[in-house]
């Protein structure tokens, strides 16, 4: 042996299954990253449901207000034809013309009196007499 | 490492394996430069569109996105005394033309007056006129029917739109048409309480801004909303009032008169019941009827009173002390003169010597004016201002004529006789009503009115009583009263006499004024009085222009009228006889915790009104006395006081659970039992 040393290196090549270290604090990053992302997402797609429902409750709304003033308005034409319909003008024309009704006459006519009962005189009117 | 191992690898030259890396790089950058100067491009655009035409492309998205529509305001409703509908409104549709966008002018209007169905050729040229001039806009027609809206829009025409707006409507038609007055197609009340209350009842019109999008379809708006005018409670029943516009017109067709009015009052509160006038129109189409028709004469019409001015005459006589009512006047020989001016009795009559009371109720000329004479001309003119003539008498009516009285001071003795037997004064019939309603309620000259309250945002306002001033006293009222009950018993005015009522009223004829001298043939007769005498619950004023049909007297034409007219209001009012009457029917109010009851005057089961609860403040509800009632009755009691009815048998209730006067408990149902036979009371 000489005084030179020949290093022979041997490649050792590990096929074995590399184990990874687990970085817990890039992979901590990772999901806040994706956290984040999904809340911004989340944010993104809630606030467009919301714009959209907005929408689409406008629509409705105002699909409504149009119904609600129609039927108002169908409300008021039929009270307008039930205060047409009993004028005492139009009755009185049915009545004479139609069903040969006659006004009664005096005495066909019987006016009740409407008694009110009268409360008791106090006592101290009483005393006082 | 994996370089050089590829590398290693790779076989090509490296003249190849460069040229492909080149070529890659150099389309990178191409496309790289292709996107810069996209996105570059882009983004100037959006500068130049966002920054540069902001204030321009803003106002075009507004106008293409927002509409205003303007919503007018509803006009509150009128109603009569008991809520019923006088006035209302509704939406109408209107239609337009947007000329610009109609091909064939002539085509269009001739189609769109078949439509209306009520188009005349000079309509049709004037549509056609209208079409042709090319303005942006134009109106069709205005407030059309609901079926001409239909008949229209059936066309489907191009440039032809609707669009909606407020119009008036008058359930009743002609029902006081006059007093209630119209709307023009502005929404501005233009006659009667329409126009005198028009800020009133007029509602503010709003703003609603709609936002749409590309189809136009709105999806969000911004409202200023319109306000609905205030609501009227009218002193006018609507049925009175149908009495007397009936009963005015039969009169004045019957006497072949010109028109006529009448005014129902209550005397003791100035409400005006009823207030007629005719010939009448359709406030639901004003435009059609002559102005003549649409005068309210009532209120409007000035006219010489005649021999119902006598009133004030002889109030003022026995006021102040000049006469007593069995005093005598001479009024022989049945003519007095002044100057050249001969004044004499009706067909020439000479009455002799009359007392007070009789120169009134046989409607003496001589007499009432010797009795003026004596009042003189400055105490006349007191008692005509006291009586509310000379003014006008109602804020309600501002078209009221004031009235024509002469200045006392300037009277001649000729002036003080034609005052004192009612010619040379002017007065309206809603005058006259005034002053007999102050002799009807004991001396007080009341407000007349017509406006009972108003309701604005929920609150009711109710228009008070007002008396004006004191007219007369209460003894000269009643004395007064007197003469003019003798009147209708043995005078002028026995045709308005009603069986079983005592009736206080006064004739009237007076020739009319025409082309300043008095006619010979057309005259105003009139009829005044209150019913009952004794307890006066109507005034009534009826007054006829010119009948010619029948000898034109107070007595024949008036009179008859005043007497059909009062004869169905009392009975409408229930208001029974004054002279002999029946025995009453009465009806016992029963109150649950009252602990006594009220006799009645006949025999077996009496009707009962029955009361929901005890009437005593801070108690609980009691259940009420349904025995007697009928089964509709009964079941609509329990349904105001939420309870559920269970019924046996059919007819009216003879019995019940729980029992009158109980406490009300509204889980249990109420079991009534019914019978069609009263089982007779021992």
């Amino acid at each position: 042996m000489s005084g030179e040393f020949e290093y022979a290196i041997k490649k050792d090549v590990r096929n074995n299954p590399i184990v990874r270290e687990v970085d817990r604090e890039r992979h901590a990053e990772m999901w806040r990253s994706v956290g984040v992302g999904v809340f911004l997402v989340a944010v993104l797609l809630f606030s467009a449901w919301q714009h959209f429902e907005l929408l689409r409750h406008g629509y409705r709304i105002e699909e409504m207000q149009k119904e609600r003033s129609a039927e108002e308005e169908i409300n008021r034409h039929l009270r307008l034809e039930i205060e047409t319909l009993r004028s005492p003008a139009r009755i009185e024309r049915l009545a004479t013309g139609r069903l040969g009704m006659v006004a009664p006459a005096p005495g066909d006519a019987t006016v009740i009196e409407r008694v009110t009962t009268t409360p008791p005189p106090p006592k101290s009117v009483v005393a006082r007499r | 490492m994996a370089e050089s191992f590829h590398a290693a690898h790779d076989k090509r030259p490296d003249s190849a394996r460069n040229s492909w890396r080149a070529t890659l790089k150099s389309r990178i950058v191409v496309a790289a430069v292709g996107l810069f100067l996209w996105s570059t491009a882009i983004e100037a655009r959006l500068i130049y569109l966002q920054v540069y035409r902001h204030a321009d492309l803003i106002g075009r998205a507004e106008r293409q996105q927002l509409r205003t529509i303007a919503s007018s305001g509803k006009r509150g409703e009128i109603r009569d005394r008991r809520g019923h509908v006088l006035a209302y409104s509704v939406d109408a549709d209107s239609i337009y033309a947007v000329p610009t966008e109609i091909a064939d002018p002539g085509k269009a209007a001739a189609a769109l007056c078949r439509a209306l169905d009520d188009c005349s050729s000079a309509d049709l040229q004037s549509l056609s006129d209208r079409i042709r001039r090319g303005r942006a806009f134009a109106y069709v027609r205005r407030q059309v029917t609901p079926d001409q809206a239909r008949r229209v829009a059936d066309l489907q025409l191009e440039g032809i739109g609707f669009m909606k707006e407020n119009r008036r409507f008058y359930p009743n038609k002609e029902l006081a048409a006059h007093l209630l007055g119209y709307v023009g197609l502005d929404n501005t009340g233009l006659a009667g309480i329409e126009a005198t209350y028009d800020n009133l009842i007029k509602g503010h019109a709003g703003t609603v801004l709609i936002q749409t999008d590309a189809k136009r379809h709105a999806f969000s708006r911004v409202e200023r909303p319109s306000t609905t005018g205030a609501d009227l409670d009218l002193t006018i029943d609507e049925y009175l009032q149908h009495i007397a516009e009936r009963e005015l017109k039969a009169g004045v067709e019957y006497a072949g008169a010109e028109g006529g009015s009448a005014v129902v009052m209550d005397p003791f509160t100035g409400e005006i019941l009823a207030l007629a006038s005719y010939p009448t129109f359709n406030p639901n189409a004003y435009r059609d009827f002559h102005d003549d028709d649409r005068r309210n004469r009532a209120i409007q019409d000035l006219y010489e009173p005649g021999s119902t001015f006598k009133i004030v005459t002889a109030s003022a006589a026995l006021e102040q002390k000049i006469l007593k009512p069995g005093d005598y006047v001479d009024t022989n020989p049945g003519v007095i003169r002044f100057g050249s001016r001969v004044v004499d009795e009706d067909k020439h009559h000479n009455y002799g010597v009359l007392s007070f009371t009789d120169v009134i109720v046989r409607s003496s000329n001589v007499g009432a004016i010797k009795v003026g004479l004596r009042v003189g001309a400055q105490r006349m003119g007191i008692y005509a201002r006291r009586f509310g003539f000379g003014r006008p008498m109602s804020p309600d009516f501002p078209s009221e004529s004031p009235g024509i009285l002469w200045d006392p001071a300037k009277q001649t003795d000729s002036a003080l006789a034609s005052m004192s037997m009612g010619y040379q004064v002017a007065v309206t019939p809603l005058q006259m009503a005034t002053a007999i309603s102050a002799i009807a309620n004991g001396g007080e000259l009341l407000q007349p009115r017509v406006v009972r309250a108003v309701t604005r945002d929920g609150t009711r306002k109710a228009v008070p009583r007002k008396v004006v001033a004191r007219a007369i006293d209460r003894e000269t009222s009643a004395e007064v009263t007197a003469i003019m009950e003798a009147v209708v018993e043995r005078g002028t005015g026995q045709s308005a006499e009603i069986d079983g009522y005592t009736i206080a009223g006064k004739t009237g004829t007076a020739q009319k004024v025409e082309n300043g001298r008095y006619s010979a043939t057309d005259y105003n007769v009139s009829f005044v009085g209150f019913v009952p005498s004794r307890k006066p619950a109507f005034t009534i004023v009826v007054v006829v222009d010119s009948p010619h049909k029948v000898p034109p007297y107070g007595a024949t034409v008036a009179a008859p009228i005043f007497k059909r007219m009062a004869a169905a209001v009392l009975q409408q009012y229930g208001v029974p006889p004054s002279i002999n009457p029946a025995p009453p029917v009465l009806a016992v109010r029963r109150d649950v915790d009252d602990g006594h009851q009220q006799p009645t005057s006949t025999a077996g089961m009496p009707p009962s009104i029955v009361t929901v609860d005890s009437g005593a403040p801070g108690k609980d509800a009691l259940f009420p006395d349904l025995t007697g009632l009928s089964a509709r009755d009964a079941l609509r009691m329990l349904a105001r006081l939420g309870m559920t009815p269970r019924l046996n048998g059919a007819g009216i209730v003879v019995r019940q659970i729980p029992e009158a006067g109980a406490p009300i408990d509204r889980e249990t149902a109420a079991t009534l039992w019914l019978q069609r036979q009263i089982a007779a009371t021992p």
